[in-house]
């Protein structure tokens, strides 16, 4: 009952329900073509180690990219870091040594790149065309052959390891959206009732105040897994980002952090008595810090070290950080269970917490 | 002298009358006691009055100003409390009566002397820098009486300045009414309380955005054969 | 049995104010009883604490017989409460706010119908109108009808008449006695002392102490001094010159009268008096000796209280 009140009230706020509904999606385009915007014909240098007839291919490959031109070929990685330093550069990509027999004898080799860090938007979006181009290449070598001789290549990034992804954005949109549709409005819905004195009514029934704040949090939650998905579906199939995870998993993990967000939500309204506090305090405490600090707009790795560590303490960077493994590495569940521990211990103590709060009688 | 005029002022909020082409006119120095059941249009009325409100049709002279083409003066003329917004609770005693002072661009020096003075009038000089937040209910009202007359206003309009405040303050409270009155400042006050009528000077009764009567309490009483304003008010304002 | 038994209540906030001293009081099942008193008095902590949304420092309640504090989840089930401000949801229609109440209650809106219909009759025309653009009057119908509708045994009203004009006041109380005739226990307050008469018993509370406790004769009974009405023209003139008073007497105005409480054997004071209203020349006027009312009470309580 307090569910289907609570879909009501959304459906009878019309400006809040549009700017729901509508935020994520206007937020995943405006971050995606403006980020993602192509670069081309950037300057690199390669260095060339082996000089062999793969690595003259690979180069060849690289060359006839129109993403990049490569304006320089260094023989030593001292002129690599001149050639940064005189701005002729915007990424170095080194070829290791024996290349060809590398990739002949034991099937992988290691290419490194090296990032200009002055400009880590466009560092990471020409990490990733090196990744497309190497992919290329590694595909078109391997269809000649038969699978027991295919081969891998790594790409291993100096500067920033960081920055693997252009889709860094989407990551940090869904964060945002569950931040602000989970935690700010349910917060804002706890507050609303304190305010009108509605809570006062429903305390003093017999139901449970758990069920009542479970109640009105859950239909916010909903809201945002929607959200979520399209999200998930816009950056696929509009922005092409890659999702080598398993997609379950993948919602799986949003479900968790709604649930951190949430109970996020629900301890700012204990706390607060009037909707412009749990406002503010959803904004402040919250909202933030996970654009300041969840490693989405500004990498984490190049702050001072007071932030990193206070970085550890929100939720939204563990998120981000499995979530980027999910989509983009495709790990799974082994692989970024700590942050899911973490996210999970979050959400009981928030909740246990806001329980507590809520519990005392004055 | 009047210092309050109504003619045939109406506003109409779509369909809906809100006040009916009423008019009285409130002498200086009167305590006008403005009576009505909830939703009979008197907040509208008083709206219109203080030059907040622009009148669908007629006029209204305050304070000798005109509500539709002077209402800046009107505003600069009056005075005005309510019960339910007066004083910031956060603030000192001292604090808010300076801050309205200076709303009335009330000279510095000047303003600190008045404000002491009706401070000392009101035997509340020791509670001067306590914040309004912590005294009682009583001494809250008469205290945003004393900051809405700060400016010497011609006219004030109380709008139930005694709700819920406790028999004794209530009277306090009428008293300074009386004080005030008599050096000229006109009164128009609205109340529940149907003995605070009887200590007004002349009454309007108001139902459905019309006057339904108006009067010394004793005329009313006399013209409808009862004993008690409260007996009036039950009589014309059935619902 | 009791309907609610209060006993040595006290209240404390922030360590600095207290909202109730010793408050203890009974009210006897099926009573209509009165809590008069200003705002400010402790009216509404103690609402807050009988209907279980506070803890009381210290002391102990029982209503029905079952323990406030320990057995909060069953009193819920048995209260009804009708706050002082509105509070229900303004954009639900009046309908769905109802519907609302009775299923958080368990209960449906006809189980309970018989009990809330002559209330519910004159909101029904409006029941797809949303709460939020009712009016005064109306809202107070309808938060009354979802305070009743899982069929409270105690009904808990929090000042329902403050701000309210006299006429919907006298149609607010017809209501309170019918829903007392359905056997429900009722506890309202109030700081129009008027009201107080319509109730079985009252408590008098100020600052958050009790001063008295009875029915409205016997507290009207109790009254101490002899009590006048002086009837002038100019009562601000007389109010002034009986500050020069010799007697021992309390006086303030009471409508267009002027109320003399004395303090003194009445048969030598009279003459007195009306010695020193000639030679203040306030004699044009009638005194006449009258029974004090419940607010006549309350000021004379109030000044013993405060010269004590």
């Amino acid at each position: 009952m307090i569910l289907k009140k609570e879909f009501i009230h959304i459906f009878r706020d019309r400006i809040t329900l549009l700017l729901v509904l509508a935020m994520p999606v206007a937020l995943v385009l405006l971050f995606g073509f403006t980020i993602s915007t192509d670069i081309h014909n950037a300057s690199i240098a390669v260095l060339d180690h082996a000089k062999d007839t793969q690595s003259q291919n690979f180069i060849q490959k690289l060359s006839s990219s129109n993403y990049f031109q490569i304006v320089s070929y260094p023989s030593t990685e001292a002129e690599i870091d001149f050639q940064f330093k005189e701005n002729n550069i915007k990424l170095a990509i080194i070829i290791p040594q024996n290349f060809e027999s590398q990739l002949e004898k034991e099937h992988s080799a290691t290419i490194q790149i090296i990032d200009d860090v002055s400009d880590l938007n466009i560092a990471s979006i020409l990490n990733n065309y090196v990744r497309s181009v190497t992919q290329d290449f590694q595909n078109e070598y391997n269809q000649h052959i038969t699978s027991a001789d295919a081969f891998s290549i790594t790409t291993k990034m100096e500067y920033n390891s960081n920055m693997e992804s252009v889709y860094m954005f989407v990551p940090g949109i869904i964060t945002l959206i569950m931040i602000l549709v989970t935690a700010l409005m349910s917060s804002i819905t706890l507050a609303r009732e304190k305010e009108t004195g509605t809570m006062r009514m429903l305390f003093i029934t017999p139901v449970n105040k758990i069920h009542i704040v479970i109640g009105k949090v859950i239909p916010y939650m909903i809201i945002s897994f929607l959200s979520t998905i399209v999200i998930i579906i816009i950056s696929v199939f509009v922005f092409k980002m890659p999702l080598n995870g398993s997609i379950l998993f993948l919602l799986l993990l949003c479900i968790i952090f709604m649930l951190t967000a949430a109970s996020f939500g629900m301890l700012i309204s204990t706390i607060s008595t009037t909707q412009l506090d749990a406002m503010m305090i959803t904004m402040m405490g919250l909202f933030l810090p996970t654009v300041l600090l969840s490693g989405f707009l500004f990498p984490l790795n190049s702050m001072p070290m007071i932030f990193q560590v206070l970085a550890n303490v929100f939720p939204a960077k563990w998120f981000i950080l499995a979530i980027k493994d999910v989509m983009i590495k495709g790990s799974g569940f082994f692989d970024v269970w700590p942050y899911l521990t973490i996210l999970f211990g979050m959400a009981v103590v928030f909740i246990s917490i806001s329980l507590k709060m809520l519990d005392k009688r004055n | 002298m009047n210092s309050i005029e109504v003619d045939h002022l109406t506003k109409k909020f779509g369909d809906f009358t809100a006040v009916n082409e009423i008019s009285f006119q409130v002498k200086e120095g009167e305590i006008f006691g403005f009576l009505g059941a909830n939703g009979a249009g008197k907040t509208t009325a008083i709206k219109m009055m203080s030059g907040l409100l622009q009148p669908t049709s007629g006029t209204a002279i305050v304070a000798g100003y005109d509500v539709v083409t002077q209402p800046k003066l009107i505003k600069r003329n009056i005075g005005y409390m309510s019960q339910r917004f007066s004083l910031y609770n956060d603030l000192t005693v001292f604090e808010n009566m300076q801050l309205f002072g200076t709303i009335y661009k009330i000279p510095r020096k000047e303003l600190k002397k008045r404000i002491m003075d009706s401070l000392a009038a009101l035997d509340m000089t020791k509670q001067a820098n306590l914040l309004v937040h912590s005294i009682p209910l009583g001494w809250k009202q008469k205290l945003a009486f004393a900051t809405a007359i700060l400016h010497k206003p011609k006219i004030v309009f109380l709008d139930e300045p005694t709700s819920g405040v406790d028999p004794i303050v209530r009277r306090e409270f009428w008293n300074l009414i009386y004080e005030t009155a008599s050096t000229g400042v006109t009164i128009l006050v609205t109340t529940h309380y149907m003995d605070e009528a009887e200590y007004c000077h002349r009454i309007s009764i108001m139902a459905d955005g019309n006057i339904r009567l108006l009067g010394t309490p004793e005329e009313l009483k006399q013209q409808v054969g009862v004993n008690t304003i409260n007996d009036v008010f039950v009589e014309y304002v059935k619902h | 049995m009791n309907a609610l038994s209060v006993q040595k209540v006290s209240k404390v906030y922030n360590k600095t104010v207290q909202a109730l001293r010793d408050i203890t009081f009974e009210i006897r099942e099926g009573e209509l009883f009165g809590l008069v008193g200003p705002d400010g008095a402790g009216k509404s902590t103690l609402f807050n604490i009988l209907t279980t949304l506070l803890l009381p420092d210290s002391g102990d309640i029982k209503i029905l017989d079952m323990d406030l504090i320990a057995d909060y989840k069953a009193v819920r089930q048995v209260i009804g409460y009708l706050p002082g401000t509105f509070s229900l949801y303004p954009d639900l229609s009046v309908k769905e706010n109802l519907d609302f109440f009775a299923v958080m209650y368990k209960s449906d809106i006809e189980a309970n119908m018989d009990l809330i219909r002559p209330i519910w009759r004159q909101i029904e025309p409006f029941s797809k109108r949303k709460a939020g653009k009712l009016s005064g009057g109306m809202k107070q119908k309808l938060a009354l009808c979802c305070a009743l509708i899982h069929r409270p045994r105690i009904l808990f009203l929090d000042e329902p008449t403050t701000g309210v004009d006299p006429v919907s006041r006298k149609e607010f109380w017809e209501i309170l006695q019918a829903i007392r005739t359905q056997g429900i226990t009722v506890l309202v307050s109030t700081p129009y002392m008027d009201e107080a008469t319509l109730c079985d018993r009252i408590a008098l509370i100020q600052n958050g102490s009790i001063l008295g406790i009875d029915t409205p004769e016997a507290i009207m009974k109790h009254f101490r001094g002899s009590l006048y009405t002086f009837r002038s023209a100019d009562i601000f003139s007389l109010l002034n010159a009986l500050k020069q008073c010799p007697l021992q007497c309390n006086y303030y105005p009471y409508g267009e009268h002027c109320h003399i409480a004395f303090y003194e054997d009445m048969e030598k004071a009279m003459p007195q008096f009306l010695q020193f209203l000639e030679e203040q020349h306030q004699e044009h006027g009638e005194i006449t000796a009258i029974q004090p009312s419940i607010e006549d009470c309350f000021i004379e309580i109030v000044k013993m209280n405060s010269h004590e």
